[in-house]
């Protein structure tokens, strides 16, 4: 009994504490909002409350909102530039806002009033003033109006637009996401109108921001307002944090100096945060810990708070809120065009940083899990490296937008199709003379299309816009070299003929185009790899590391043409594949290097293209390089030089490239190992099935010869075996082509015995259908099996 | 147009609104007004006046605010409970001899444009002796037994959370939000009881 009146007194205390301590932080909860939490305790709870509010109500300033002895010293003015006076809307700092009817035009009227007082004080009454002329200079419905100043004679004052309505997040309570976004848009547009008329406004908050009925939106007091036209006469000295901290950016906390536009972004981020959610992001207990959020924590995601925010307004508001000016929305405009794609269903280009950062931290903790269960043995190594891999990719994500192009939409189909378009257009100016355009015209026509998709691309990267800005630098890099080759053509530079022989030039085979050196073609590509270069170190994109290895493999057949390729191909054909080789050795030198100077993302676009360069100078030179089939025929005559042995040679060079490449413990090398070790199958089991057909028909010139039945016979064996082979051979490595190609090939082998060894034998079937049943049983009962298997061994 | 807080005041009052600097005063005063009357104590309270003591303190106050840093909401009546402790014993050290000549800092005058205005224009400095609800309270308090008072004081007055009272006080803040229910339980008794016996009279 007592234990349980203790109880309920420690609780009524901790309630009691729990009052306190919010009253003691300002927080001021009225008795009946805080009763509703402990229904149960009210009783006996209320009276400790009310005691406690009495003490306060005793030692009060009187009436909380306005000061009393204040009205009570200064009495209002009767009228006010001729205008009537109602009443007092309220009080600021340094005055009043008055209602008045304006009786000839019938209609009510603000005037802001700067406190008599202060009206010989020279400096404030300047600053009231300039506060005047910048709203006077500001014409926008969604901001507030003003009418005229005061004369002279009277108390220092100004006639504005009254407003009726409510604090904006007031206003927007009951209003869906997409109403909350149509609201903010309004908002974005007024103050974009403030900041395109060099005022910042300093002072953004929902209680300086009136909802009407109609849902538009009025900006009022400019009371911080700075004009950027002047920054030596702000209105307050450095260090000085003014407003409610609430709705402050960084650089305001921490008082840096000069503020621009995305100041007044972030805090237009923090109202977008709390119309959207209903709560702030940053809410402290005390200010100094407000600040230090402001300049350090990332906001609690929106859609955590209320699931309902759509991720596009999630990324809309989260971009605002970057800590970094530089990754904020530049301006409130290009802030409301994204709200603006997301009213239009459209997506929204804000990808906020906040993201990635988190996402990194929380995957490098995966990625540290996930080694403990690789090392545990709950995941195994290929599935250990599928999710990291998976991982890799979330991160890469930005990149991966560009290469994989996974949402088509229609902004972005677009987008490329014109760059696409301008690169075609800027092609045609290289292959066709046209009369109306040449010389110096097409030149600039090219030129010109150039610099503006690089002068656009780079202003894009400058305003963050990644994405459009790639697009538009992709678009350049294209357009560069044939920019090159117009400026070229037009001024005839290199253009002399390879060898001085006509019949060399690529374009002597194109007669109806105009034209263009090969010579020109590789100064062109030469010129431009240092700007994709340039462009690489400039934006940190690993898209322009594609690109500069893509041309600097285009660059190879462009030396070939140099070389005399036209030459070539008419008298030697395999020749040119040879001269390829080098270039395969320069890409794999390249990538070691650029992976050892630990440039991984660069070197990931070098090795692809010196598998590429390896497969294609292979398989040219087995399948027309004839001085290396005759090499063959002279070292071994039984192979009549057949071109499939040189494939087979090829699958065992490709065969030592991968075991080479598996060594070192690079990725990236394995990645390359593992395409060499691909095609090996498709090699040994399309040239073991030609050489077999090839055999039988060479037999059946001359049935009597029994080499050459031999040498049939061997590759109607060989084949399924090899087949066989590759299909255990899938296990190790878990390669998926050994196991389908062998399957594939078994089959076709074993019909093949059919046709000749085996012919109508009804054994050879049967064989098969119980071997079958067999394995399949063997397999079922496969552990027993392999301990009995081993025991035996033993033994034996 | 909304409540300002103590934040908000002192952010105008230091870019120079005076109006913002009286407001915060205002709001201060009364509170330390009780405040220092305890602090006094029964022995002193005859012989220095309380309210003398609150135009010092707030004097003071307007001189150091550019050294003041707002750490939280209670942090202002803190450092004003501080300067107040000063004041005290600054006043006790002089009781006697004769008022100290020549403070830093006067109230605006002809001769002193730039000081700072009076708190009150209608009331000037008369807070203890002439307010009755202020009044009634100190009988109140008076009539509590000293660790309740003390409770109060702390919690109410000097507006501490009561983990901070638990840091003052050493005590666990269980114990201190007991003592504080148990102190207004008290007072609002005393309260009651004012109010039966007014009714019979």
């Amino acid at each position: 009994m007592s234990d349980q009146q203790t109880t309920r007194e420690e609780l009524l205390a901790s309630a009691l504490a729990e009052f306190l301590d919010q009253q003691a932080r300002e927080e001021g909860p009225s008795i009946a909002t805080f009763l509703k939490k402990y229904p149960e305790l009210a009783e006996d709870l209320r009276p400790a409350l009310e005691a406690a509010t009495e003490i306060d109500q005793a030692t009060a300033p009187g009436d909380p909102i306005a000061a009393p002895v204040r009205q009570a010293s200064v009495p209002m003015a009767d009228a006010l530039s001729g205008l009537r006076v109602l009443g007092e809307i309220g009080s600021g700092g340094m005055g009043r806002v008055l209602l008045a009817e304006d009786d000839r035009l019938e209609r009510k009227v603000a005037i802001k009033t700067l406190h008599p007082r202060y009206a010989g004080n020279s400096e404030l009454r300047e600053r009231f003033m300039r506060e005047a002329r910048a709203m006077a200079a500001i014409n926008h419905p969604n901001i507030i109006r003003i009418y005229n100043l005061g004369p002279e004679h009277e108390q220092p004052h100004f006639v504005m637009e009254y407003v009726e309505g409510a604090p904006l997040t007031e206003a927007a309570r009951a209003l869906s996401n997409e109403q909350k976004a149509e609201l903010m848009h309004k908002v974005l547009l007024a103050v974009a109108f403030l900041h395109e008329h060099q005022i910042i406004h300093r002072d953004l908050k929902p209680g300086n921001i009136l909802v009407g009925h109609d849902l538009a939106p009025k900006l009022l007091d400019f009371g911080l307002a700075l004009e950027t036209r002047t920054p030596e006469t702000r209105l307050t000295q450095a260090g000085q944090i003014v407003g409610t901290p609430d709705y402050l950016s960084p650089e305001q906390v921490r008082a840096e100096t000069p503020l621009d536009e995305r100041s007044d972004i972030f805090s237009l981020g923090i109202i977008f945060y709390e119309l959207l959610t209903g709560e702030l992001p940053f809410q402290a207990q005390n200010v100094a810990e407000q600040v230090r959020e402001i300049c350090e924590q990332d906001p609690r995601l929106p859609r955590r708070v209320n699931a309902s925010v759509p991720t596009e307004l999630q990324n809309i508001c989260l971009k605002a809120l970057e800590k970094d000016p530089a990754h904020r929305y530049s301006s409130a405009r290009e802030m409301a065009a994204d709200i603006e794609r997301f009213l239009a269903g459209e997506p929204v280009m804000a990808m906020p940083a906040s993201y990635s950062r988190m996402m990194a931290g929380k995957i490098e903790q995966h990625l540290h899990e996930l080694q403990g269960w690789k090392n545990d043995g709950i995941l195994n190594e290929s599935e250990h490296e599928a999710i990291r891999k998976g991982y890799r990719r979330l991160v890469e994500r930005e990149d991966a937008w560009i290469m994989e192009t996974r949402r088509l939409s229609l902004q972005q189909v677009t987008l490329y199709l014109g760059g696409w378009l301008l690169v075609v257009g800027a092609a045609l100016l290289v292959l066709v003379r046209y009369p109306a355009l040449h010389g110096i015209t097409a030149v600039l026509l090219a030129g010109a299309a150039a610099a503006v998709t690089a002068g656009i691309g780079l202003r894009l990267w400058r305003g963050q816009q990644h994405r459009l800005a790639i697009a538009f630098l992709l678009a350049f890099c294209l357009l560069l070299p044939v920019t090159l080759l117009v400026g070229m053509g037009q001024y005839g530079l290199f253009a002399a003929a390879t060898r001085g022989r006509e019949d060399l030039e690529l374009f002597s085979k194109l007669p109806d185009f105009h034209r263009t050196s090969n010579a020109q073609l590789w100064w062109a590509i030469l010129f431009s790899l240092p700007v994709y270069y340039w462009l690489r170190r400039f934006t940190g994109s690993t898209v322009f590391s594609l690109v500069l290895a893509v041309f600097a493999a285009l660059w190879s057949p462009v030396w070939l043409l140099r070389m005399g390729l036209l030459e070539w191909l008419d008298k030697d054909p395999g020749q040119p594949y040879f001269y390829l080789i080098p270039w395969a050795i320069v890409f794999l030198a390249a990538g070691l290097i650029v992976e050892y100077l630990r440039r991984t993302d660069d070197s990931r676009y070098i090795y692809p293209l010196f598998v590429l360069f390896a497969y294609v100078s292979l398989t040219g030179l087995a399948t027309f390089h004839e001085p290396y089939a005759n090499w063959l025929k002279s070292v071994a005559p039984w192979t009549r030089g057949q071109q499939e042995y040189l494939f087979l040679i090829n699958a065992v060079l490709y065969l030592a490239l991968q075991k080479f490449f598996e060594i070192p413990s690079s990725s990236q090398l394995r990645a390359v190992a593992k395409a060499f070790r691909f095609v090996i199958p498709g090699h040994v089991l399309v040239s073991l099935l030609l050489l077999g057909l090839a055999a039988t028909d060479y037999w059946h010139d001359l049935p009597g010869a029994p080499e050459r039945k031999f040498e049939a016979r061997l590759f109607e064996i060989l084949l399924p075996i090899a087949a066989a082979a590759f299909v255990f051979g899938s296990i190790p490595k878990q390669m998926k082509n050994f196991f389908a190609s062998g399957l594939l090939f078994l089959a076709v082998g074993i019909v093949r015995l059919q046709q000749d060894l085996f012919k109508e034998r009804a054994l050879w079937p049967t064989c098969l259908l119980a071997v079958g049943l067999a394995l399949m049983l063997a397999a079922s009962r496969y552990s027993p099996l392999k301990v009995g298997l081993a025991r035996w061994w033993r033994h034996a | 147009m909304q409540p300002t807080t103590t934040f908000d005041l002192l952010g105008r009052a230091r870019q120079g609104a005076d109006d913002a600097l009286s407001l915060l005063f205002e709001r201060y005063r009364r509170r330390l007004a009780v405040l220092i009357r305890y602090k006094l104590g029964p022995g002193w309270r005859g012989k220095l006046d309380a309210d003398d003591l609150v135009q010092e303190t707030l004097l003071r106050a307007y001189r150091d605010l550019p050294q003041f840093t707002y750490r939280s909401p209670g942090s202002f009546m803190h450092w004003l409970s501080a300067i107040a402790d000063h004041a005290i014993t600054d006043a006790v050290r002089y009781a006697g001899r004769a008022r100290r000549q020549g403070n830093e800092v006067s109230f605006r005058s002809e001769s002193n444009p730039e000081g700072p205005e009076p708190v009150d224009l209608l009331t000037p400095s008369r807070v203890l002796a002439q307010e009755e609800r202020l009044q009634a309270l100190l009988s109140k308090l008076d009539a509590l037994p000293e660790h309740y008072r003390e409770a109060l004081l702390l919690a109410k007055i000097e507006g501490l959370t009561t983990e901070e009272i638990a840091t003052r006080l050493g005590k666990p803040r269980q114990a201190v939000s007991l003592l504080v229910f148990r102190a207004l339980q008290r007072l609002r008794e005393l309260v009651e009881r004012e109010k039966l016996s007014g009714k019979r009279t």
